[in-house]
């Protein structure tokens, strides 16, 4: 078969001639890309996609997100099966660089690629699918036998305000980039790839990650002024990633090397957090706000003093989010989190910005953010300005390697 | 339904597409062809390190075929392309050393740009000199012919409908109107891209309030508004019987206008477009709420622009074919749980699932429709 006529986006950047220059297109997300190229060994900021996990999880946190939950629009196993090998590819071909699809360049023919990103940088886009508990209930699919056990749709949480027009789905797909447009054409290639097979449910753009996965990352600060994820479990700490994030033995075959993902929408009532004093602030979260060090404590990597009082009273509150969040008092419960801030405008029923945290975690088992956000839930004297708006839980396959797809082991 | 990716067969041979639109195209065996404009030129190139030998090339219009041998041992060349600016027309599939490819394109007058990739040579031009021979093969003709007739139906269809509505409007009678106006927006609707072709006449018969000046306000939205919203017909006489002018003037036009194949199923497209900008949104018909009467026509209008041109399409992609016409069922399906005895429930009375479920069945079909114009090209020169 005789390849057909693609221009390739580094077809087109050699021919601009990149070199060291900067080049007409692009604008600030080509130069985030440089910056992010020069992160990776062969400086195209490209994470390969294919491997013994899927990317996107211990993948050093990108700055941007696009994340979509779809429903299934078919019980046809082959069409499922047929819908994961081409995003697999076409998700291998955005991580890499390359145009989405062959036919890119017939006047007839709309384009496979919908183009945006032509003369970007991958700038470490990773695409991550998983599976909701739904799709195990499709009689058509029979995937029934095959369900983890740990795969239930969350319950009811304390304090939960849920939408269920953003919340669940029978699959999803998280897009992280440093470049905002690059995250943005990944789902939605994939959305159009995925035409009459399955429709998009929620989507959810984030700007700013809220965590760090790795010890080379400065911890970030969310939309509320305060530093999150200094605890968080990072990459590098294998130990972690083995006993908290990545499924063992106790899944089946299909899902080992896999983890669950947990998406969270958090509304953050801004306008009242901004009118509380720095003090109640920084008591209501446990750390200084400025250092991100923990209140009683002066480093912002160093152990929360849980233990510690002063005047009779603990130096860290009962009621402190960090507190209620944290392993110790959570039966040394972890989760990997890998949120982003979000804006959509604003309330019109307020006047309020529409805003906060789109959190997401990756853990071995969903119960480990069931058991601690049931505490928090009930607990938190953070709750006093958020709401949970939207959740949903997937089960997030093994990676794939070239020539096979994501959920192989599942759907095959 | 399988998710949407190009058939390889698309992709069958090295060539891919044409310049120029398909009824331009001359099938080999054409007994009307007198055999030397009908003639390939044949254009023959070595690869050598420095690229294209010879660099530049002179070529009369129509199908040109290309033979390339590579005879050089730079590992980077291993084909020709011909380009029009930016675009790679053709090229031949990846020919090693001491081997040869060959392709074909079919050319209007004009300068191209030859390029071996990978060589120290500079791109060469390609001159194509001459007129094109511009016969339709019988197929083309037959299906142009079909889709005319579809086109002469609806227009004399419109004409009967909008007389009677007319009538009714410049009588005063409002409930009589009302009642016939859907009858009316039917032909129109399963027609309209051929009507926009005309410039000006698609706004006179269809234009919504904000598309225009207010002094230039007129036609059936005009109309419906007067019903619906105003509910008077003081003043409208003479728009209803400019409407009857128009749709006249229409019905003429379409007896002598040029269609070609692409064209036709560039229209199908367009009608699938027409629904999810307008229909799907409730925004044609803001007063009267009839969309879904239009949807229907719209996507009525589209399956016939493509039974026209299947046969076409079917020389090359059987799968796609099939496909198509199943999805159009679903989408017709998908319409019945609003139809009422006497056409379908108001556009407000759609809740967001509604109009949703309506959405992704038609932008299922309208994704693989998509894709008829490019594989009817390729059909014609295989």
């Amino acid at each position: 078969m005789p390849p057909s006529p693609e221009i390739t986006r580094r077809r087109l950047l050699a021919s601009a001639s990149v070199g060291a220059a900067a080049v007409g297109f692009g604008g600030a997300g080509f130069l985030a890309g440089r910056e992010s190229a020069e992160a990776s060994g062969d400086g195209t900021g490209s994470v390969s996609f294919y491997g013994e996990h899927q990317a996107g999880i211990a993948t050093a946190a990108q700055d941007r997100l696009h994340f979509a939950a779809f429903d299934l629009l078919t019980e046809d196993p082959a069409e499922l099966r047929e819908l994961m090998r081409e995003w697999t590819v076409a998700a291998a071909e955005a991580t890499a660089g390359e145009m989405v699809g062959n036919v890119n360049n017939v006047p007839l023919a709309p384009p496979e690629d919908t183009g945006e990103t032509v003369g970007l940088l991958p700038s470490r886009l990773t695409v991550t699918f998983g599976f909701g508990p739904g799709l195990f209930e499709k009689p058509g699919l029979g995937l029934g036998g095959k369900r983890p056990a740990q795969l239930q749709p969350l319950p009811p949480l304390p304090a939960d305000e849920l939408n269920p027009a953003e919340s669940g789905g029978d699959i999803c797909v998280q897009a992280c980039s440093d470049d905002p447009q690059v995250a943005f054409h990944a789902v939605r290639n994939l959305a159009r790839i995925g035409r009459g097979t399955v429709a998009m449910r929620w989507s959810q753009l984030g700007f700013g990650r809220t965590a760090s996965t790795s010890r080379s990352q400065d911890t970030p600060r969310n939309l509320m002024g305060m530093k999150d994820g200094t605890a968080n479990i990072r990459a590098e700490d294998s130990e972690a990633m083995e006993g908290s994030v990545w499924v063992g033995n106790e899944g089946p075959d299909w899902m080992r090397g896999g983890s669950y993902l947990v998406s969270r929408r958090i509304r953050m009532l801004l306008e009242v957090w901004d009118r509380a004093s720095l003090q109640d602030q920084e008591r209501t979260i446990g750390r200084h706000k400025y250092s991100g060090a923990p209140l009683g404590g002066s480093e912002e990597f160093e152990p929360l003093p849980l233990d510690e009082e002063r005047n009779g009273h603990p130096v860290i509150p009962i009621d402190a989010h960090v507190r209620l969040a944290s392993a110790e008092e959570n039966d040394g419960a972890r989760i990997l989190r890998r949120g982003y801030s979000f804006t959509d405008g604003v309330d019109e029923s307020l006047g309020e910005l529409e805003a906060g945290l789109f959190f997401i975690s990756f853990q071995r088992n969903p119960e480990q953010f069931v058991a601690i956000q049931r505490r928090l839930g009930s607990m938190d004297a953070l709750n006093e300005y958020i709401k949970h708006v939207g959740s949903a839980l997937f089960a997030v396959p093994p990676g794939a390697s070239p020539g096979g797809y994501v959920g192989e082991g599942l759907l095959s | 339904m399988k998710p949407v990716r190009v058939r390889p067969a698309l992709l069958a041979g090295a060539l891919v597409f044409l310049v120029l639109l398909v009824s331009a195209c001359g099938s080999s065996d054409d007994e009307t062809t007198s055999g030397d404009s009908a003639a390939d030129e044949q254009l023959a190139f070595t690869l050598t390190d420095a690229g294209c030998d010879p660099v530049d090339a002179e070529a009369a219009a129509g199908p040109i075929t290309f033979e390339v041998e590579n005879a050089s041992s730079n590992p980077d060349l291993h084909e020709l392309e011909v380009l029009d600016g930016e675009t790679v027309l053709g090229e031949t599939p990846d020919v090693s050393e001491g081997d040869s490819g060959t392709f074909t394109l079919t050319l209007e007058q004009g300068k191209y740009t030859l390029l071996c990739p990978g060589g120290d040579g500079e791109p060469g031009t390609l001159t194509v000199s001459g007129e094109l021979d511009t016969e339709n093969s019988p197929e083309v003709e037959k299906s142009i012919e079909t889709y005319r007739s579809y086109l002469e139906e609806n227009t004399a269809e419109l004409v009967s409908a909008t007389e009677p509505f007319v009538a009714a409007v410049v009588a005063g009678d409002i409930a009589k109107a009302k009642s016939l106006y859907p009858a009316a927006r039917i032909p129109y609707e399963r027609i309209e891209p051929v009507a926009e072709s005309f410039g000006s006449l698609d706004p006179k018969i269809d234009a919504r309030e904000n598309d225009v000046p207010t002094s230039e306000f007129e036609g059936f939205h005009r109309i419906e508004k007067a019903l619906w919203e105003e509910e008077g017909l003081k003043g409208m006489a003479p728009v209803a019987e400019q409407l009857q002018a128009d749709v006249e003037e229409l019905a003429a036009k379409v007896k002598t206008v040029e269609l070609q194949a692409v064209q036709i199923a560039n229209g199908a497209n367009e009608l699938l477009g027409e629904v999810s900008a307008s229909k799907i949104t409730g925004e044609e018909e803001r007063y009267s709420h009839i969309d879904l009467v239009d949807f229907e026509a719209n996507v009525e209008g589209s399956e016939a622009a493509f039974e026209a041109v299947k046969p076409l399409l079917d020389a090359s992609d059987n799968d796609l074919s099939g496909e198509i016409e199943a999805d159009f069922k679903m989408v017709f399906n998908s319409l019945e749980p609003y139809r009422t005895d006497d056409g379908f429930v108001p556009y407000t009375e759609l809740t967001k699932a509604d109009t949703k479920k309506l959405a992704v069945a038609i932008d299922t079909l309208a994704e693989k429709l998509s894709l008829v114009p490019a594989a009817i090209a390729s059909a014609e020169h295989e």
